[in-house]
C-alpha cells in the first residue's frame, strides 16, 4: 500500500513538478483534516452498531419473527435519518434555541466544507445522527415480537423529533442540564437511558408477549433462536463503541481519545467478567446471556464517565454494571415486565448507574480538562457533582418516559399497538411482511379454507 | 408391624389373583400411605412402603409363573433371581416409583438347555413387567427392565457382561456398573445375586481406576446451593420457584454414600444401611454418621412431598418440591442439610482421589 502510494506520488511529482512547490497546508487545516477523519470514522463505527442491534435483537427473539426484527431496523434507521435531518438536529443543536430545546437548522443545509477550520458540520451531523439511531434501536427492545409495523413507523418519527433531541439538547446542546454541569460524555443518559425509557413505556403498554408469564405470576423462559448471533452482536457493538465513546472527543487533539478508548475497554471487560461470575455464584451455572448483557452493561455504564475517570474507576464501574444487570433482569421479571432484549436492564439500569458513577468517580483534573462540571465525590469529597448527575438522570429519564408513554398511549387508543393473538402466534414475519426470514426452516401453514 | 389392617393388605397382595386386583390394592396402599405420611417416622414409613412394593413384585412374579404354566410353558427350568435396581434396589422407592429390574438365572450344562432357559425367562420377564405396568408401575425410561434381554441373563453371561464393563469404563458402562451396585434380590435364588456381587467387588478392588470413573459419573449432580448458601430454585416454567429435591439433594447424597460403600466393599444397597456400616467400619465418624442419617431422612421425607401427577392412571413424580409446600423452617433445615451434603461430596472426592 505504502509502496504504491510512494510510486504514485513520485509519478505525480514527475508529471506536475510545480505541485511540489504549492503552499503547504496550515497546521490548523491539517488538524481539521485529521479531526474530520476521526469523527467520520467514528460516525461510521456508530452506524455499524446498528448491525450489532440487528443481530442482538434477532438472536434474542424467535425464528418466526427474525426477518421482521432484523429488517425493520434498516427501515427505522432510514426514517430516523430523514426525520433527524428535517427536525431532530434542529431541536438538539439549532442555534436559536433556549434552555429547553434548540431551534433552527431544520431541513439542515450545512456548509459544504469546513468553516474556519472547524469540524465540518456535515460530519458532526452524521455523528450525531448515528447516536439518535442507536437510541431508537434501543427503544425497539421493548417492542419486540408483538408490535405492529405501523407502530415502528409513527414512533420513529415522534421519538426522533420530540424525545431524543430534547434530552440531547439539555445535556449536549447547551441546555439547562449542561449549564448545571451535568457530565455525560458519550450518552449513558442521553442515548441509552432515553432509549430504555421509551422501551419501558412500550413494553408496559404492549403488555408481555404471549406465554411469557403464567397465571400464577411465574415466568417462562422464551429463549432467543440464535445465541451465536447474540454473542456476535455484542462484539460488533463493543467495537462500534470505540467510535461512540472515543469519537465523542470530536478531535484528535493531544491524543486524549486514546485514553477514552482505553477506559471503554476496561469498563466493557469488567462488565462481562462480573456478570459471568455473579451468574455462576447465584445460579450455580455460568449464564451466557448474562455474560453478554454484562459486557454491554459495562459499555453503557462507562459511556458517561470514560473521559472523566481513572482506569481503576473504569474497572469498578464496569464490574458494578455487570452485577447490576444480572439483578436488574431478575427484578423486571419479578414485577412481570417483559423485556425481550433486556434493554431495560442493559441500557436503563446500567445507564443510570453510569451517569451517577460519574458523580462519584470523576476526577477534578479531567473535569477541569473537559470543562463541563466538577470532580466527583471520591476525588473532591464534595457531593455537588453527584447531585447534578442525579438531577440530570432523573429529569431526563422522567421526560423520556413520560413523553414516550403519552405518545404510545395515544397511539394505542387511536391505532392500536399490538398485532392480534393469531398474528403473534404465527409470527410477525408472516403477519407483517408475508414471508418468513427463514423460509426453509418454517413452513407456512396452509391457509384455512374458510368458505368450505 | 402392629397394624392389623396393614397385615391384611400385605396378605391381600400376596394372594391377589390378577393385575386388576393388584391395581386396586396398589391404590389402597397409596391412600393408606398418604394418610400415614404425617404421622409416621420417615424410616419406618419407607420400610413399610417398600415392603408393599416388594410384595407387589413378588406376587407379579408368581402370577406370571402361573400364567406361563397354564400356557404349557412349564416351570422355571433353572433357579433364578429377580433383581431390583435404582431406588427399588435401595428400598427407597416413593409412592410413585417406576420399574427398574433384571433377572439372573442359573447356567445349564448344555447349549440347548441354555437356549430353553433363555426363552422361558424372556417370556416370564415380559409377563412380569406387563403385570406390574397394569398394577401401576411405569416402565423405566432408560429401559433397565428384566424384559430387555440386556438385563435378563444367565449368571455366566452376566459375568461376561460385567467384565466387559469393567474393561472399558466408558460413561455408559460406568452407569451400568453403578446400577448394578444398587441391585437387590427381591425374589428367588439369592445365591445367584451374591455370586454376581462377589465378582463385582472383586473387580472393583482389582481396578481402582474404575472408582475414579464412578466418581466422575456420580459427582455430576450438584447440590442445589449457590456460593451464598441460597437454595437454587427452578427459575422458569410451571415449576418456577420449586426445588429439584431428587437431583439436587437426594441423588447427590445417594451417589456420595454409594461410592464410599463401594470403596469399603460393603454389599448393602440401602443408603441408610450403608451409612451405618460405614460408621461401624470407622470410615465415617459417629457424629458425622448421625448427621448424615438425619439429613438423608429429611431428603427422603421431602422427596415424598414432591409434586405428584397422575398421567393415564399411573403414578409419577417430577421430583420437584413446590415452594408452597416448603415451610420456612423446612427450607432452613434443607439448606443446612445441603451444606452437609456439599461437605460430604468434597469428602468423598478427596477420599477417592487419595486412593489412586
Amino acid at each position: 500500500m505504502i509502496k504504491k502510494m510512494l510510486i504514485s506520488i513520485s509519478a505525480m511529482l514527475v508529471l506536475f513538478p510545480t505541485m511540489a512547490f504549492a503552499e503547504d497546508p496550515s497546521s490548523a487545516t491539517l488538524n481539521m483534516g485529521l479531526n474530520s477523519l476521526w469523527v467520520m470514522l467514528s460516525a461510521i463505527l456508530v452506524l455499524l452498531m446498528q448491525g450489532g442491534f440487528i443481530l442482538l435483537e434477532t438472536g434474542s427473539t424467535r425464528m418466526k419473527n427474525a426477518g421482521h426484527v432484523a429488517g425493520k431496523t434498516i427501515f427505522t434507521v432510514g426514517l430516523c435519518s430523514l426525520i433527524y435531518w428535517a427536525v431532530g438536529y434542529g431541536v438538539a443543536f439549532g442555534a436559536s434555541g433556549n434552555d429547553f430545546f434548540g431551534w433552527g437548522d431544520f431541513l439542515f443545509d450545512p456548509s459544504k466544507v469546513s468553516v474556519d477550520n472547524a469540524l465540518p458540520p456535515t460530519i458532526f451531523f452524521l455523528f450525531q445522527l448515528a447516536f439518535a439511531a442507536v437510541s431508537l434501536s434501543i427503544a425497539w427492545g421493548g417492542f419486540a415480537e408483538r408490535a405492529k409495523f405501523s407502530v415502528y413507523l409513527i414512533f420513529t418519527i415522534l421519538f426522533t423529533a420530540l424525545i431524543y433531541p430534547v434530552v440531547a439538547h439539555w445535556i449536549w446542546g447547551g441546555g439547562f442540564l449542561f449549564q448545571d454541569g451535568a457530565q455525560d460524555f458519550a450518552g449513558s443518559t442521553v442515548v441509552h437511558l432515553t432509549g430504555a425509557m421509551a422501551a419501558l413505556a412500550g413494553t408496559i403498554l404492549l403488555k408481555p408477549r404471549i406465554g411469557k408469564f403464567n397465571k400464577d405470576g411465574s415466568a417462562n423462559e422464551i429463549l432467543g433462536h440464535n445465541q451465536v448471533f447474540t454473542a456476535l452482536s455484542v462484539l460488533i457493538l463493543w467495537v462500534g463503541w470505540f467510535g461512540f465513546n472515543a469519537g465523542s472527543t470530536l478531535a484528535i487533539g493531544d491524543g486524549f481519545f486514546g485514553y477514552v478508548a482505553f477506559n471503554t475497554q476496561l469498563g466493557a471487560a469488567g462488565g462481562a467478567v462480573a456478570a459471568m461470575l455473579i451468574s455462576w455464584a447465584v445460579l450455580g451455572k455460568t449464564d451466557i446471556g448474562t455474560t453478554l448483557n454484562g459486557a454491554l452493561a459495562g459499555l453503557v455504564a462507562i459511556t458517561a464517565s470514560c473521559a472523566f475517570v481513572d482506569p481503576w474507576a473504569a474497572v469498578v464501574i464496569g464490574l458494578v454494571a455487570g452485577v447490576l444487570v444480572f439483578y436488574s433482569t431478575r427484578f423486571f421479571e419479578k414485577i412481570r415486565i417483559d423485556d425481550p432484549i433486556f434493554a431495560l436492564s442493559v441500557h436503563g439500569a446500567a445507564g443510570i448507574w453510569g451517569t451517577l458513577a460519574n458523580g462519584i468517580f470523576a476526577t477534578e483534573e479531567l473535569a477541569t480538562k473537559l470543562n463541563t462540571g466538577k470532580g466527583g465525590l471520591i476525588d473532591t469529597g464534595s457531593w455537588d457533582q453527584l447531585w447534578v448527575q442525579l438531577e440530570s438522570v432523573a429529569v431526563s429519564g422522567a421526560y423520556a418516559f413520560a413523553v414516550s408513554f403519552i405518545i404510545l398511549a395515544v397511539m394505542k387508543k387511536v391505532m392500536g399497538l399490538r398485532v392480534t393473538e393469531e398474528q403473534e402466534i404465527a409470527g410477525l414475519d408472516l403477519s407483517e411482511h408475508g414471508n418468513y426470514g427463514y423460509p426453509e426452516q418454517l413452513k407456512k401453514s396452509s391457509t384455512p379454507n374458510i368458505g368450505a | 408391624m402392629t397394624d392389623p389392617g396393614w397385615q391384611q393388605l400385605l396378605h391381600g397382595i400376596a394372594h391377589a389373583d390378577d393385575s386388576a386386583s393388584l391395581h386396586r390394592l396398589r391404590e389402597l396402599v397409596h391412600d393408606r400411605m398418604v394418610a400415614r405420611l404425617p404421622l409416621q417416622g420417615t424410616e419406618q414409613f419407607y420400610g413399610e412402603l417398600n415392603d408393599a412394593h416388594d410384595a407387589f413384585v413378588q406376587r407379579a412374579i408368581q402370577l406370571a409363573q402361573f400364567e406361563l404354566a397354564r400356557l404349557g410353558r412349564g416351570v422355571p427350568p433353572v433357579p433364578f433371581a429377580y433383581l431390583l435396581f435404582g431406588s427399588g434396589g435401595r428400598r427407597e422407592q416413593t409412592l410413585l416409583s417406576d420399574q427398574d429390574s433384571g433377572i439372573i438365572y442359573a447356567d445349564s450344562l448344555s447349549q440347548a438347555e441354555q437356549e430353553k432357559s433363555s426363552q422361558y425367562f424372556t417370556a416370564l420377564a415380559d409377563r412380569i413387567v406387563q403385570l406390574l405396568l397394569e398394577t401401576g408401575y411405569p416402565l423405566c425410561e432408560g429401559n433397565v427392565l428384566s424384559s430387555n434381554p440386556e438385563w435378563c441373563r444367565s449368571l455366566s453371561s452376566w459375568r461376561v457382561k460385567l467384565n466387559g464393563w469393567f474393561q472399558e469404563p466408558a460413561w455408559e458402562a460406568v452407569r451400568y456398573l453403578l446400577i448394578v451396585a444398587d441391585s437387590r434380590c427381591v425374589y428367588g435364588e439369592t445365591g445367584l445375586h451374591d455370586e454376581l456381587k462377589d465378582d463385582f467387588y472383586g473387580d472393583v478392588i482389582r481396578q481402582p481406576i474404575i472408582v475414579k470413573r464412578m466418581l466422575e459419573n456420580t459427582m455430576k449432580h450438584k447440590v442445589l446451593l449457590n456460593i451464598f448458601g441460597q437454595l437454587l430454585r427452578e427459575q422458569y416454567g410451571e415449576d418456577a420457584g420449586s426445588i429439584d429435591i431428587k437431583y439436587g439433594a437426594y441423588i447427590p447424597m445417594v451417589n456420595a454414600i454409594r461410592l464410599l460403600a463401594i470403596e469399603a466393599n460393603l454389599r448393602e444397597a440401602s443408603t441408610l444401611d450403608r451409612i451405618r456400616s460405614l460408621e461401624k467400619l470407622g470410615l465415617v465418624q459417629p457424629g458425622e454418621a448421625a448427621e448424615c442419617i438425619e439429613i438423608f431422612l429429611l431428603f427422603l421425607r421431602l422427596r415424598m412431598m414432591t409434586t405428584e401427577k397422575i398421567e393415564n392412571g399411573q403414578y409419577t413424580t417430577n421430583g420437584k418440591l413446590s415452594s408452597s409446600k416448603l415451610s420456612k423452617e423446612m427450607a432452613e433445615k434443607l439448606k443446612n442439610g445441603l451444606k452437609l451434603g456439599k461437605k460430604l461430596q468434597r469428602k468423598v472426592y478427596r477420599h477417592t482421589m487419595s486412593r489412586l
